[in-house]
């Protein structure tokens, strides 16, 4: 154990320090194509007609790849975990959000790359646009999706993520009080300072070397492997070096159309995209629209929990059915509530698709959850340090989808943050621990409720 | 036109309305500032002409005949790394690194100015350059050392000639 407790120095900062990091943008390769994408203008629209012949034609363009020239046009982001594809690569018959891309120039320099990308015509019906989730659901909303408004493949083809936990109604009939809030965290981009680039260079052996800047490399490849419907021995994949990630990187966003430029012009070819498409078309941590009610009593304890989750999963599902999963098992926060009913859904919207970001999934429910403890306490006129330890999660207690906490840290956190805020605690409170419920911290809506401490 | 780049001369022959930063990336293969933004908002293609910071995405080249430029390459080595240099490997003020270079070089430029160790007068200097991973406190720690004349045996953490790597790690438990 000598790393544990020491400085360590930073194995890439002296690199970083002296400027020496290569980055993907910093390699160099002889011959490079530089390339640009027609993006959609509008944000939900049928595409009724795409000419690339002035484009084709001209001088110093050597490639314009289209939806026509993707092996498997549709592969989503986690269909290798059975949740199915739903986004083209290149968008074929219709546009879901402003700034999806639709064709792909590569050419000699940027500026002709970008003169290409203008002299594509392209024709579109625009189409009603959804921006609210809560209007998703309306009889004459429009139709963002072609499987509707909201994800409709949780297993057993459940249209939304449900967790049901003891008895909901019985906890609301013994409430003295319910307490109700909706809490609405909106989207964040993560705003790397490196922007989404890559380079790819077809090698003479007819493999392809890609430099990546994903956070999530064998996953990438095997996005890129997918859509090109190669094998993985024909791809080289070079990354590790990210200059900001922060879940915005996990999607493939650009590794598999430099990789058609590539092979479609038999040249290196270079993306990078600009700041403005950083903000405007890169994906964003979700908006999520949360609707807490809990049945509580008097003396602060949380019997039940009503909760419904809207996320907004942008024009397309990514790795939203897995975020929302994670939220739905941690929607009690760090807190044992008996008696739950919980229904998630991820909501279609013609905004640009969300993915991971920090805590993806989490940190939307942890706000609410923990703005709502604070709420309680405040309606009842409580400490809001001692409601939160007295519902805290112990060893025995249960997560909301059933699983036993062994090694909970609720109470030892709650009493640091009491001890560096100077917040006095009152005796019992300083003295709890995290050990199994017993006497006055197992009171009668827990009895029976509890799993095993020693794991399940 | 002639540019001088961390004490090299060299003759350009790029179009005048050309960004600095695209003649140091693409024509003479500097590559530490980078392209964050390329519309002077994020400060992670700051150079130093004639010992000044400024935005190479911003400055054409046209106005810098006979200019001097200081890169974070004209700075110390890997081997034997600036006190600006060894005070953000120290004070791990470098995390995913993008921002790094425009970072140190401002740093640098402030230091060489007599700039002080004052936190607020360092957050000054540093302003409108964007990092962000570390949340700057980590950064300005570190420019405060390197200020302060702080020395930082920082070569130490090189595995040494004939030295096994990893190096003995200071202060690790035995």
């Amino acid at each position: 154990m000598k790393a544990v407790g020491a400085r360590l120095p930073r194995y890439d900062g002296v690199a970083h320090v002296t400027g020496r990091t290569t980055y993907v943008d910093d390699v160099r390769v002889p011959g490079t194509l530089w390339t640009k994408a027609l993006r959609s203008p509008v944000d939900h629209a049928d595409i009724t007609g795409l000419d690339l012949s002035k484009a084709e034609k001209m001088k110093g363009v050597q490639a314009v790849i289209t939806w026509k020239d993707v092996p498997l046009l549709e592969y989503g982001h986690l269909s290798a975990l059975g949740i199915p594809a739903d986004e083209p690569l290149l968008a074929k018959e219709n546009v879901r959000y402003k700034g999806q891309p639709i064709a792909l120039v590569a050419a000699e320099d940027e500026e002709t790359a970008q003169a290409a990308v203008e002299a594509i015509g392209l024709d579109l019906d625009e189409k009603p646009a959804l921006f609210d989730v809560r209007k998703a659901f309306d009889a004459d909303a429009p139709k963002v999706h072609d499987w509707g408004n909201w994800y409709p493949h949780f297993e057993g083809e459940m249209d939304r993520r449900q967790i049901r936990k003891g008895s909901i109604d019985e906890a609301f009939e013994q409430a003295d009080l319910i307490v109700q809030g909706v809490y609405r965290p909106a989207a964040i981009e993560h705003v790397p300072i490196e922007t989404q680039v890559c380079q790819v260079v077809p090698e003479a052996d007819g493999r392809l070397t890609i430099y990546s800047c994903t956070q999530a490399l064998y996953f990438s490849m095997g996005v890129v492997a997918a859509h090109l419907q190669l094998p993985l021995n024909k791809l080289k994949f070079v990354g590790g070096t990210v200059g900001g990630g922060f879940g915005g990187k996990v999607d493939t966003a650009t590794e598999t159309m430099c990789s058609l430029l590539a092979l479609k012009s038999g040249r290196p070819v270079k993306w990078r995209w600009t700041r403005e498409e950083e903000f405007l078309c890169s994906s964003t941590r979700a908006p999520w629209h949360m609707e807490i009610a809990d049945a509580v009593t008097t003396d602060g304890w949380i019997l039940g929990r009503k909760m419904l989750t809207l996320h907004d999963s942008g024009a397309y599902a990514r790795f939203s059915p897995y975020g929302l999963t994670k939220h739905s098992f941690h929607h009690t926060g760090a807190y044992t509530i008996p008696h739950l009913e919980f229904d998630g859904y991820v909501v279609f919207t013609n905004r640009v698709p969300t993915t991971a970001m920090r805590g993806f999934g989490v940190t939307s429910v942890s706000f609410a959850a923990e703005t709502h403890m604070s709420r309680i306490a405040l309606e009842l006129g409580l400490d809001p340090f001692e409601i939160r330890m007295k519902n805290a999660n112990r060893k025995g207690d249960t997560s909301p989808n059933g699983i036993a906490y062994t090694d909970p840290s609720t109470i030892p956190t709650i009493q640091a943050v009491a001890d560096e805020l100077g917040h006095e605690l009152s005796a019992d409170y300083r003295t709890a621990t995290s050990e199994p419920r017993t006497g006055e911290w197992l009171p009668e809506h827990l009895v029976g409720q509890l799993g095993d401490p020693e794991g399940h | 036109m002639k540019l001088t780049v961390n004490g090299v001369q060299h003759t350009i022959g790029a179009a005048p309305l050309t960004p600095l930063l695209h003649v140091l990336r693409e024509e003479l293969g500097i590559t530490s500032p980078k392209a964050g933004c390329q519309q002077g908002g994020c400060g992670s293609c700051t150079v130093l002409v004639g010992g000044a910071p400024r935005r190479a995405c911003l400055l054409p080249i046209a106005a810098l005949d006979g200019a001097e430029v200081t890169t974070v390459e004209g700075l110390g080595t890997a081997e034997a790394l600036s006190p600006i240099q060894a005070a953000f490997h120290e004070h791990y003020a470098a995390q995913c690194g993008f921002c790094t270079s425009g970072m140190v070089i401002a740093a640098h430029g402030y230091l060489e100015g007599g700039g002080s160790s004052e936190r607020e007068s360092i957050q000054k200097a540093l302003a409108g350059h964007v990092c962000r991973c570390t949340g700057y406190v980590k950064i300005i720690d570190a420019v405060e050392a390197a200020a302060g004349g702080e020395v930082v045996a920082n070569q130490r953490w090189l595995p040494q000639p004939g030295e096994e790597a990893p190096v003995e790690i200071p202060g690790a438990p035995a």
